[in-house]
């Protein structure tokens, strides 16, 4: 019980600071979050479908991309549309990604999954850049109409130039999704997802179809990438190639899981934290930004292969847990 | 009899030599400017670049500039520094630390009451759209930078002056040449472009092949495919309709950026016929063009504005570069004949012999201090000099002076700021590659040539700026009934 | 031969000289995932160092032909040592431990090619003897790319000797379908994979080396090329070398043939063939279904 009212606080807490960021820190940190939570949802999704499938994707660009595209594209072409639909209509281009791609990829798993799709992410780029005419090619889309946030009849907030209602907008966007995710992992369907994980026979054997719950993570996972992607182009007022659809974006989810850590549901999001702080210190000192991520990489993965989580509780076993200790030498 | 001979003689020789000092080039070249010129429209700059008031630069060394702190005028040079397009960076970042090592050893500019120095801090793009806005927000917001300045990229720039826009500080664009930048929907006003533009570069070029050398009538358009190379292309598709109707378009291509294998569109090219290839390429998809046309035996001339790296001329040798056709947004014909940039040339020059030991700018690229280094160089110059006689870096005031300004380069090229859409106006220069021996017509003081492993700019031409005007456009409220000159 | 038909001639042998190129770097690719299953997405950066590599031999001593034998064996070098110290301890963390391990060597090896070459654009001069033209039947074409397509051919017969005709080729596909029996055989197999893996990253080095006088020496060549590569081993199959050698040719084919007649769409028909290749068999044309 006092866990739980402590829980609570935390929450609220965390809502407080989020809600007064703004005001103390200034526009440009408000922008650094903004990236950090596009970021954080992007490498949820990447996780949801990693930690409760197994499968791992190369290319969780193209949704991210297809998020971004579809979105700039309705703002661009259809007048008078609204802010949320119009984010809805980002997500549902990238669900329909997904389900066109769902029957191929159920029938792989393993690394033939996460080379199919590097192998599509790659023929989304190939499109957008050739596509001129509907995608802007190298230019991406950009300078798109921003309509204001309406409740009709209610209250209306302008978008455009403000980036303080943008930030509460995005939050709350990317934190909904970020819940809905967590939800999604504790009912009892997520559940079978780590049976399947585990032991996908014996889940066959209770009756369900593998098949079938492995897509409906894949589209699940694959719409929340979209609403990342999608909340990021209206952020940038632009979606590009190179930006949304690139290889890199696709590798960036990885490494945010990896630092943060495969098992937790949370760990991306620490993941993606430690790793825009890194990067915002580093470009302050140092042109040579390559040889710092890479050695970075390099390093993470050989001495904190568990990430950040996996790690702190090694340290915590070492240093504090004196009884673990005498047992290791016992043994 | 003998006396009248005598005197016939003595006549004779005094009228040819009256005749001589009539008709010698010089006087004739100072009588009259080409029609359209820059120098027939504006006879008296606001502003000229005067070498003689340069600072010491004797102490000068790109690799490790002196940047002031403090109390300064700061400005933000926005350019990849790392990642594949970092060479870019490092082109700008050679202008931007000159100019400021200048101004700054002749004490600085008075601006708002103090007389400041001036701070160029690198803001690295990486050439990533997202890291470009982060940067440039931090630079704003942090740094707190009076002018932002970009780049090599119009998806870049576009984001720098959208971020200009937003926190009302002024960008400049020096090297970013798509025209739909200034455009009825992406003008802003605290955005100044006062590089060259691309409907303007193949106007110009096709005006050259039209009404100045009128030899080659096929030609077969290669441009890159993003809405610079396209951008280029339609203008000079517009260009040729325009002066030279009887000319044929035999083949037009769009290939990606950093194409690995070129000899698919050389083979069609070739197959064509045609006598010019008019490509906007840049490097290394320029290089790897000009290189794998001449090893795929393909000789015909390429008409060009970035196929001017030295180190990839070098490579291609004499023969294989010699009739290239180079258009130049910063060259002017018989720059080498004016002493005032003679002397700016030859500080640049030495220094690169003498001091500059450390990689990358002891390499041949930055022998000269031309082309694309000169005109980045000179724009910089250019802005600080508005800034200077806005007396203050607000930007409403730099706005006020730097609309419709004139301003004299130091090798005599005159530029102008069209008021009602920020665009520059200023001539041509289209040089011919010949052989080292044969440069000395442009290159007209010692050594005789630029290189003498490639083959370099010899007979240049001038394009009046009249003949191409930036583009305009209408829809944009600020320039609606204006013509080309913004009048 | 008239002139249209040469140049369809002429489009052929261009395309099967990239392509060739592309199954250099394709192949080495392919041998390191086939046999050692592991994903090397620091294989085009490899290909750029041996590029630079060559540039820096080249400048020493004058010769290609040296350049030839000694950039991929300092290339192999440097794989070598990737493999011994850093991708083993990978293997227990699967693919993404691979992919971090080797996208951050990537980075590295960026960084240092910069550091100690600069970020200009560097020449590398073909020696004389391959410069100019042969005439085929009436059709001029440049020796160097007849070169390539000879240097591959022989790349590709030593290798299917070596896997096919050798002791250590028929321990290594052994050891790729059962690693324990093989070890238990009293084979030292961490030393064999480390041969593999020299040899991949050595083919990565040869490709550098073919490439670098048609193209640019700069510190973006390894992504110019180096996906086009991984999109050929994923669809000529994981582990199939005779996918690699089948799909290289297509790539190439397509892309220049694609430039002929669609040319607005050329780099879509490559991607575009790879996607229906894929739809069919996700495992690749030639890939063994897992």
């Amino acid at each position: 019980m006092k866990n739980k009212i402590i829980n609570w606080f935390l929450w609220v807490g965390l809502i407080v600071i989020v809600a007064i960021i703004p005001k103390v820190f200034g526009a440009y940190y408000v922008s650094l979050i903004v990236t950090f939570a596009v970021f954080a949802v992007l490498s949820v999704s990447l996780n949801v479908l990693l930690g409760f499938t197994g499968l791992l994707s190369f290319g969780h660009a193209m949704f991210f991309g297809a998020g971004g595209y579809g979105t700039a594209l309705a703002l661009k072409h259809i007048a008078g549309l609204s802010l949320l639909s119009s984010v809805g209509i980002g997500v549902l281009s990238a669900s329909v990604l997904a389900l066109v791609l769902c029957p191929l990829v159920v029938r792989v798993s393993g690394t033939a999954f996460a080379m199919l799709h590097l192998a599509f992410a790659q023929l989304m780029y190939v499109l957008a850049l050739k596509l001129r005419g509907i995608t802007g090619g190298e230019d991406g889309i950009g300078n798109f109409p921003i309509p204001p946030f309406t409740i009709p009849g209610v209250v209306s907030f302008n978008m455009k130039g403000v980036p303080e209602n943008f930030y509460y907008f995005a939050m709350i966007v990317l934190g909904l999704s970020v819940w809905l995710m967590w939800f999604f992992t504790k009912t009892p369907f997520g559940q079978i997802q780590v049976g399947i994980r585990d032991n996908a026979k014996r889940i066959d054997y209770l009756g369900f179809k593998v098949s079938h719950t492995k897509a409906v993570v894949y589209v699940v996972s694959a719409a929340f990438a979209g609403v990342a992607g999608s909340v990021y182009a209206i952020f940038h007022n632009l979606v590009s190639a190179d930006g949304s659809l690139g290889v890199l974006v696709s590798f960036q989810p990885i490494i945010n899981t990896m630092i943060g850590g495969v098992g937790s549901f949370f760990g991306p999001i620490w993941g993606t934290a430690i790793f825009q702080i890194l990067e915002e210190i580093i470009v302050r000192f140092t042109d040579r930004v390559e040889l710092v991520i890479g050695v970075t990489l390099i390093l993470v993965i050989m001495f904190a292969p568990q990430g950040l989580a996996g790690w702190i509780t090694t340290l915590k076993q070492r240093f504090f847990s004196a009884s673990s200790h005498k047992l290791e030498k016992i043994s | 009899m003998k006396c009248i001979g005598k005197s016939v003689l003595i006549f004779l020789c005094i009228f040819s030599l009256f005749s001589l000092t009539i008709y010698s080039p010089s006087t004739a070249m100072a009588a009259k400017a080409i029609p359209g010129s820059m120098a027939e429209k504006v006879p008296k700059v606001n502003a000229a670049f005067d070498v003689n008031k340069m600072g010491n630069m004797s102490d000068f060394d790109p690799s490790n500039p002196i940047i002031p702190t403090g109390d300064t005028i700061k400005i933000a040079v926005v350019w990849p520094f790392s990642g594949p397009g970092a060479l870019n960076g490092e082109i700008a970042w050679i202008g931007f630390a000159w100019v400021a090592h200048d101004i700054n050893k002749r004490g600085g500019i008075w601006v708002d009451g103090k007389k400041k120095l001036i701070e160029m801090i690198k803001a690295d793009s990486m050439s990533k759209p997202d890291q470009a806005k982060k940067i440039c927000e931090r630079m704003v917001l942090q740094e707190k930078v009076n002018i932002l300045v970009g780049t090599s990229g119009s998806n870049i720039q576009k984001i720098i002056n959208e971020t200009g826009a937003t926190h009302k500080v002024l960008t400049v664009n020096i090297g970013s040449l798509a025209d739909e930048l200034n455009d009825a929907t992406n003008f802003s006003r605290y955005n100044f472009m006062s590089s060259d533009s691309t409907e303007q570069i193949g106007r110009a070029m096709a005006y050259f092949y039209g009404q100045i050398r009128k030899k080659e009538k096929k030609f077969y358009i290669l441009c890159q495919d993003y809405s610079f190379g396209h951008g280029l292309a339609e203008g000079f598709k517009t260009g040729l309709k325009e002066y030279y109707p009887e000319a044929q378009i035999v083949g037009e291509d769009y290939h990606k950026l950093f194409l690995t294998d070129f000899a698919p569109y050389l083979t069609k090219i070739k197959a064509s016929g045609a006598e010019v290839i008019y490509t906007g390429d840049w490097t290394p998809d320029a290089g790897n063009l000009l290189k794998q046309s001449r090893q795929t035996g393909i000789m015909t001339p390429f008409a060009n504005i970035f196929m001017d790296e030295p180190i990839m001329l070098h490579e291609v040798g004499v023969e294989g570069t010699k009739g290239l056709m180079h258009i130049d947004h910063y060259n002017m014909p018989n720059m080498f004949k004016n002493p005032g940039y003679v002397k700016y040339y030859s500080i640049w020059h030495k220094l690169w012999e003498t001091k500059w030991k450390t990689a990358p700018f002891n390499s041949t690229l930055f022998a000269h201090g031309t082309g694309t280094i000169g005109s980045w160089t000179q724009q910089i110059y250019w802005m600080l000099s508005v800034v200077e006689r806005a007396k203050s870096t607000d930007p409403e005031k730099v706005i006020k002076v730097w609309e419709g300004d004139t301003y004299k380069f130091v090798n005599g090229r005159i530029i102008k700021m069209r008021a009602c859409d920020h665009k520059a106006i200023q001539d041509f220069e289209i040089a011919e590659y010949v052989t080292p021996e044969q440069q000395k017509v442009y290159f007209s003081i010692p050594p005789y040539h630029w290189f003498t492993g490639a083959s370099g700019p010899g007979p240049a031409w001038l394009v009046p700026a009249a003949k191409a005007l930036p583009w305009i456009d209408q829809k944009l409220e600020r320039c609606a009934d204006k013509n080309g000159w913004g009048e | 031969m008239d002139a249209t038909t040469s140049m369809y001639v002429a489009q052929g042998i261009h395309g099967l000289a990239y392509g060739m190129v592309l199954f250099l770097i394709a192949s080495g690719l392919n041998v390191i995932f086939g046999m050692m299953g592991i994903l090397n997405l620091a294989h085009g950066a490899f290909f750029m160092l041996s590029a630079y590599f060559c540039y820096s031999v080249l400048n020493l001593t004058g010769n290609f032909w040296l350049a030839l034998l000694l950039a991929p064996l300092f290339t192999a070098f440097f794989g070598i040592i990737l493999e011994r110290f850093f991708l083993r301890k990978m293997h227990a963390m699967g693919h993404m431990g691979e992919l971090i391990m080797t996208l951050g060597v990537s980075l590295v090896i960026l960084a240092a090619v910069k550091i100690f070459w600069g970020t200009e654009n560097l020449p590398v001069k073909m020696p004389p003897i391959l410069e100019g033209m042969v005439s085929l039947g009436g059709l001029e074409y440049p020796v160097y790319r007849l070169f390539i397509i000879g240097l591959a051919g022989v790349v590709l017969a030593i290798m299917t000797l070596l896997l096919y005709k050798t002791r250590l080729g028929k321990i290594v596909r052994a050891a790729v379908s059962d690693r324990e029996m093989v070890n238990a055989l009293g084979i030292n197999i961490p030393v064999v994979f480390m041969v593999v893996f020299g040899v991949g990253t050595w083919m990565a080095g040869v490709a550098g080396v073919v490439i670098a006088p048609i193209l640019t020496v700069f510190p973006g060549l390894a992504d110019q090329v180096g996906m086009d590569a991984f999109l050929v081993v994923i669809t000529g199959g994981f582990g199939s070398l005779l996918g690699a050698v089948i799909v290289s040719i297509i790539f190439g084919l397509l892309s220049s043939y694609g430039v002929q007649f669609l040319s607005q769409l050329a780099p879509v028909v490559m991607v575009g063939f790879m996607a229906l290749v894929l739809a069919i068999r996700p495992s690749g044309l030639f890939g063994v279904k897992e």
